[in-house]
């Protein structure tokens, strides 16, 4: 079980903004870290604007699942990590990590704040520290109050996209991904897996 | 991109070029891997070399592929000439981009046999290989084979010294052969190594777990003490990869060895057995070792020690294993390798204690049998709803009994360790507490998968092991 990316952002009107994030790549080839980690941020995003407020979700892509919550105020949280990793632990760590940067961030600097300009540093140590969820402190009972039927879940990508929208095509569009990395999902897509190339 | 054979012909030898020359100029590579790009940049070259990691750029394979490969095949049949050096970097190069081309290896093999190439250096080949391709069969096969050339030299070298020896009338050379067993263990590692690298990469990858079982089964036949720090090394990794059925495939085939070698005895400490660790091929440099001198009763005395010792060993190796399996199953809902595992473990124990009860009976009072006669009582015909609830609340009192018993009829100073050791060993499994375990899964927990799983184990105990009894 394995966590790759933990990210706070804010939903804004019609786009997500990044404000901060943390990565874990090392299972990934060197040289396609630094695409996935663009595929993650970019996917974080998408999660965050295509979920609605005060809602939690979990997407499966692939090997990966992605757990989104969006608090009522639009600050939002998103964790990658594959399907093995147990969910409600995922869920703890979001409620944990927004209710953190709440406290920490002023929420004036939420809709205008950038990974460069966010003063909060936790992200890595809660991102190293949950890698291995029995030593986080989340695997306690307490953790049933969540209530899990209210996660929606979501089989593909595709299904939080709109009618005749395309993940093919919003990959194409987005100013977040260099040309690398959009080289590296179309040899990904055609192989239909996202570490293997040739 | 319409560039002409001769054009094709210069760049693939400059690459192949590259990257021969980016091994020599860092012999510390330790990854090598595709950079996605689809244009070539020209001017530069298509390797690139960053903290010991080696890159191609994609859009360079489509033509350096087909050429060396053709090339190869061209020599192969005969229609061109390639000196050794071209063919250990062309091989080289082939088989990092495409190490399922058996040809190449097979070429490799030739080269290894006339000397050209050492072991080491396949090995090293190899290892980067499966860093891009984890499951590349033909390079698993390709390591066997080294492995094995390897060790024929040393059981090679060993012999030849000790013949040597043997003429001028002396014992085999046991600072030799300590530096042949320090390698082989250090070859040992490496392989470990090698195999959880993979086996990180890629879930479930059958091709490395089962390349490591054939490493322990050939360099390490008998080395309890090996199958005891994989066992230990190897818990961390089953517990963050708890839907991996091949982690626990390996457990299950090192609990298997370690309780077929700890059975057998001679036990871990007495000389045979040590004689035998390195690996099969070495008998030959240790049996000197094997002349004791200690009176025979003596022998005994400590033959039997040792059997206690292993059958406690045994005891806790599968007490072990079932509590981990509880914690895991507990933690970690919904994961049926882990139910599968627990039915392998259980089979394994239910076997086991069968076959070992009448030895044991057979032989002298101590704790082990006391723990073991005790354990199977309760295993009566399992109780229709599975809730196993008599006769494991009387069960503490009953063992204890059974121990002073035990200590009132063996007042020598060795068995009260023996004892202690009994003591300590908490209950072992049996079939009630197995139906306990099921039962109290089900009462706490709303997981549909769990529940289904548990229900599952609990027909299984049912139906093979109930009749079992």
């Amino acid at each position: 079980m394995k966590l790759y990316s933990l990210s706070v952002l804010y939903k804004g009107a019609t786009k997500a903004n990044l404000l901060k994030a943390a990565y874990d790549l090392s299972s990934f080839s060197f040289f396609q870290r630094s695409s996935v980690q663009e595929f993650m941020t970019f996917t974080s995003a998408l999660i965050v604007e295509r979920t609605s407020q005060g809602s939690r979700a979990s997407v499966k892509e692939q090997e990966y699942l992605c757990h989104v919550y969006v608090r009522n105020d639009n600050l939002s949280a998103v964790v990658i990590a594959d399907t093995e990793y147990p969910q409600r632990v995922c869920f703890t760590l979001l409620d944990k990590v927004l209710e953190e940067f709440s406290r920490q961030v002023d929420s004036i600097d939420w809709p205008s704040g950038n990974p460069e300009t966010i003063n909060y540093k936790a992200l890595d140590i809660h991102l190293s520290k949950y890698q291995n969820p029995r030593e986080a402190d989340a695997m306690t009972k307490v953790q049933a109050e969540l209530d899990e039927t209210k996660i929606i879940l979501h089989n593909t990508m595709e299904s939080l996209l709109e009618r005749g929208e395309k993940l093919d095509d919003l990959v194409a569009k987005s100013e977040h991904l260099g040309n690398q990395s959009k080289a590296f999902y179309k040899t990904a897509r055609k192989q239909n897996s996202c570490c293997e190339i040739m | 991109m319409a560039e002409t054979e001769e054009e094709v012909d210069v760049l693939v030898q400059r690459v192949v070029k590259d990257i021969t020359n980016a091994f020599k100029r860092n012999p510390n590579i330790d990854e090598i891997g595709v950079i996605p790009c689809p244009e070539a940049r020209y001017n530069r070259s298509p390797i690139v070399l960053v903290e010991n990691k080696l890159g191609v750029e994609s859009w360079c394979v489509k033509f350096l592929l087909p050429y060396v490969h053709n090339k190869l095949l061209l020599y192969r049949q005969r229609k061109h000439w390639l000196d050794r050096e071209a063919l250990v970097d062309i091989t080289c190069t082939l088989l990092l981009l495409n190490p399922d081309f058996t040809t190449a290896w097979n070429v490799r093999k030739e080269l290894l046999q006339c000397g050209v190439l050492n072991p080491e250096k396949d090995l090293y080949l190899g290892k980067l290989a499966l860093t891009k391709f984890p499951k590349s069969p033909e390079t698993w096969i390709h390591r066997r084979w080294v492995l094995q050339q390897i060790m024929q030299q040393f059981s090679s070298v060993s012999r030849n010294r000790k013949k040597q020896h043997q003429a001028e009338g002396e014992q085999a050379d046991p600072e030799r052969i300590q530096q042949i067993r320090d390698q082989l263990a250090r070859t040992l590692h490496q392989e470990m190594k090698v195999c959880s690298d993979a086996s990180c990469r890629y879930p479930s990858n059958y091709n490395a777990w089962s390349h490591r079982i054939w490493v322990l089964q050939h360099m390490a036949k008998g080395n309890v003490k090996v199958f005891h720090d994989e066992l230990s090394s190897m818990r961390l990794w089953v517990s963050m990869h708890v839907s991996d059925h091949s982690g626990f495939h390996y457990r299950q085939f090192l609990i298997k060895e370690l309780i077929n070698e700890l059975s057998q005895t001679p036990a871990p400490g007495s000389p045979q057995h040590r004689s035998s660790s390195v690996h099969s091929g070495s008998h030959s440099y240790s049996c000197s070792q094997s002349n004791g001198e200690l009176p025979v009763a003596e022998a005994a005395a400590a033959e039997d020690a040792d059997r206690q010792l292993s059958f406690t060993t045994v005891l806790q190796v599968f007490h072990q294993e079932m509590e981990l399996c509880s914690d895991l199953i507990q933690s970690f809902p919904g994961h049926e390798a882990l139910w599968c595992h627990r039915r392998h473990v259980f089979y394994l124990w239910h076997h086991w204690r069968r076959e070992h009860q009448q030895n044991l009976n057979g032989s002298s009072n101590s704790a082990t049998e006391t723990v073991l006669v005790n354990s199977s009582d309760p295993g009566s015909p399992p109780s229709g709803g599975g809730v196993g609830e008599g006769p494991s609340a009387d069960r503490p009192g009953h063992a204890a009994e059974a121990m002073d018993e035990d200590r009132a009829l063996l007042p020598e100073p060795r068995d009260s360790k023996r004892l202690k050791r009994g003591v300590l060993m908490p209950g072992t499994p049996t079939l009630s507490t197995e139906h306990n375990f099921v039962s109290s899964v089900l009462d706490g927990c709303c997981n549909l998968e769990q529940r289904r799983f548990a229900q599952a184990y609990r027909k299984w105990l049912d139906t093979v092991i109930g009749q079992q009894l």
